[in-house]
């Protein structure tokens, strides 16, 4: 504790640490969040490490490192932190040193120094080497020693692997203010622009990376975060994109030279493809074409092709529907349907992929909006959103004692009852079957809250009656299949799934949100309003569930006040 | 609604029901909305007398 840095002195960073790039941001004097690029000019900094002849390489010329000396190059080490041997997978590591068992830690064995020899290097050792690279990088940039930051993680990241990363960061001399959940951070990221309105909202962030993919379903309510649910998939990711234009310009080049043999059987071929396949798929994020070009990819020969953008669509079309698959489970995952989502943050590099971006679009209703580069001329760059949050979150917290920064993300604070369902009033008819619930404080939203609505008075004023409710949403589906029924006999011999997918396409189905007021709270009256008056209702939840109400004539004075205790209470008014 | 007739409550107000139970969730610790909302707890702060502040 005594060798941790005096708030005044800080100088904290956001830090995006993934498996695949990591990358650093600050925050402007003006507030605004900003990636910084380091020496080499990227601010997507490749995770690697590799050692040539005891001279540490890292980022994009470490990353070049993985043809000619794999063996001393160590990547994708994120996930390895703070685990144990058997739990972990290798597979992203067959083409750079592979992890090993070490007592009860993760390492590899790569020749690190100008001796001749291989050293035992832990995954908590070559994070710390990572992160003190990324603290100079910002170090640099800023010319103030960075000495603090806002880590990352993903929301399943355990309590083990944290505090490993912790170890790791204050080893490299980074004192770790808070880790933050990475879907969070994207969110933060869009929610801190001056141009951003806090509204109660559905937000599902999908973050695409290269070796994994995680979907978020978050309610948004007031700028608070509560996570509803989460998906993860190892599988559906990046390298799987490159994987598919690995195998097509495999196939190319051995239809084209008989004698190259196949460039994926040896492992120097293997990683050229690799690399110049991941830069083709980012060149076709931007452009409709692009080259595809290795000097002596197999057997000394070289190879040269192109690819536009329609034929690679074509190609990784499962992968993509692999995509847009995930999100729709982590949203059945919440219990909500696609119309509950107001907006879908595309985040991690994957997304800068346009036809993920359009694919999500399709399924999803017109109401949702998906913010990505394709198809939101707002979006912010997919890449930079989680390194943005932790910047931001950074520069909150970054004059806080540390043990205020302890005591405020403590459970006794962060686990609150959140409301079952919405609290609403009932427009246009007394009666429950008929009326219009509208909701004011949306299901899902942490207490204490309180919310303020303005709602209009029916007809000539008068006396009025308002009800406040407690309303669920359902979905109300509305058949109209008109010509399914006579086409259906005409492809009887077809199987069953074709048959399926006919009466999908002949059905048009139209979905729609409503509410059903599942019980009335309160009831207030107001009488003798004006013409056209409008009524303000605020409604004010407490920590136990007591709420109290507030409703008057706007312009008004005095209106009518009253509560009612939390559930379980005996003497129900107040 | 227009009030029905003969409608008459203390203070013309009156409760009917209670809220549903709630169901107990995890706040994201982050931004300044939950830094506020952190703040307000650990002081056993209400909303009013946060805004006087």
């Amino acid at each position: 504790m005594s060798e941790e840095e005096s708030p005044a002195t800080r100088v904290a960073i956001g830090i995006s640490f993934g498996n695949s790039y990591s990358s650093i941001a600050y925050t402007t004097e003006d507030g605004k969040a900003a990636v910084i690029a380091n020496e080499e000019g990227d601010r997507q900094i490749p995770s690697i490490l590799s050692y040539v002849e005891g001279e540490e390489f890292q980022g994009t010329q470490a990353k070049a490192q993985l043809v000619r000396n794999p063996k001393n190059t160590v990547a994708y080490f994120r996930d390895f932190l703070g685990q144990d041997f058997k739990s972990i997978d290798p597979t992203p590591c067959h083409q750079s040193a592979h992890p090993l068992q070490h007592d009860s830690t993760i390492a590899f064995k790569i020749q690190d120094t100008a001796e001749d020899t291989e050293n035992i290097v832990t995954v908590s050792e070559i994070t710390t080497r990572h992160l003190r690279r990324l603290r100079n990088s910002g170090t640099d940039y800023l010319g103030k020693a960075v000495n603090a930051a806002v880590i990352t993680v993903p929301t399943n990241f355990s309590d083990a692997q944290k505090e490993s990363l912790k170890k790791a960061a204050k080893d490299a001399d980074i004192e770790v203010l808070q880790f933050i959940h990475e879907p969070v951070a994207a969110l933060l990221a869009y929610d801190a622009r001056p141009d951003a309105k806090i509204a109660d909202k559905i937000v599902v962030v999908a973050d695409l990376g290269g070796i994994r993919s995680d979907v978020a379903v978050i309610a948004s309510r007031g700028g608070m975060y509560s996570i509803l649910a989460t998906a993860h998939d190892y599988d559906v990711s990046g390298t799987q994109l490159d994987q598919v234009l690995m195998d097509h310009f495999s196939k190319e080049f051995i239809k084209k030279h008989k004698s190259g043999g196949d460039p994926r059987e040896s492992d120097r071929a293997l990683a050229k493809l690799k690399l110049e396949s991941e830069a083709v798929k980012k060149s076709l994020s931007i452009g409709s074409s692009a080259n595809f070009s290795v000097e002596s990819l197999s057997n000394g020969l070289d190879f040269t092709s192109t690819i536009n953008r329609t034929r690679y669509e074509l190609l990784a079309s499962k992968i993509f529907a692999a995509f847009t698959r995930l999100v729709l489970h982590a949203v059945e995952k919440a219990n909500l349907d696609p119309l509950d989502i107001t907006e879908i943050i595309l985040a991690g590099g994957s997304a800068h992929t346009p036809r993920i971006a359009s694919s999500i679009v399709s399924s999803f209703p017109a109401s949702t909006a998906v913010l990505a580069p394709s198809t939101s001329p707002t979006a912010i760059n997919p890449s930079e959103l989680a390194a943005r949050g932790a910047a931001i979150q950074a520069s909150l917290i970054q004059e806080f004692e540390s043990e205020d920064i302890e005591q405020s993300t403590h459970p006794m604070v962060t686990v609150t009852p959140h409301l079952a369902r919405a609290i609403g009033i009932l427009c246009i008819s007394g009666d429950e079957s008929s009326g219009v619930f509208r909701a004011l404080v949306e299901a899902e939203t942490a207490v204490p809250v309180r919310r303020t609505a303005i709602v209009a008075t029916p007809r000539e004023g008068g006396d009025v009656l308002i009800k406040i409710c407690e309303g669920r949403r359902e979905i109300k589906v509305t058949k109209s299949t008109p010509k399914a029924k006579d086409k259906k006999g005409t492809v009887e011999e077809d199987d069953d799934s074709e048959d399926d997918y006919d009466s999908e396409e002949e059905e048009d189905e139209v979905r729609e949100k409503t509410w059903k007021v599942e019980k009335v709270l309160a009831e207030a009256a107001l009488r003798g309003l004006k013409k056209g008056a409008k009524v303000e209702v605020q409604v004010n939840v407490g920590h136990d569930l007591a709420v109290t109400c507030h409703v008057r004539e706007v312009g008004g004075k005095g209106g009518v006040r009253g509560g009612w205790q939390a559930p379980g209470v005996a003497n129900g008014s107040a | 609604p227009v009030l029905p007739e003969g409608w008459s409550a203390e203070k013309d107000f009156k409760a009917v029901g209670e809220l549903t139970h709630a169901t107990d969730r995890n706040i994201e610790p982050v931004g300044p909305h939950f830094l506020a909302h952190a703040r307000r707890k650990r002081h056993k702060r209400t909303f009013s007398e946060d805004d006087r502040i």
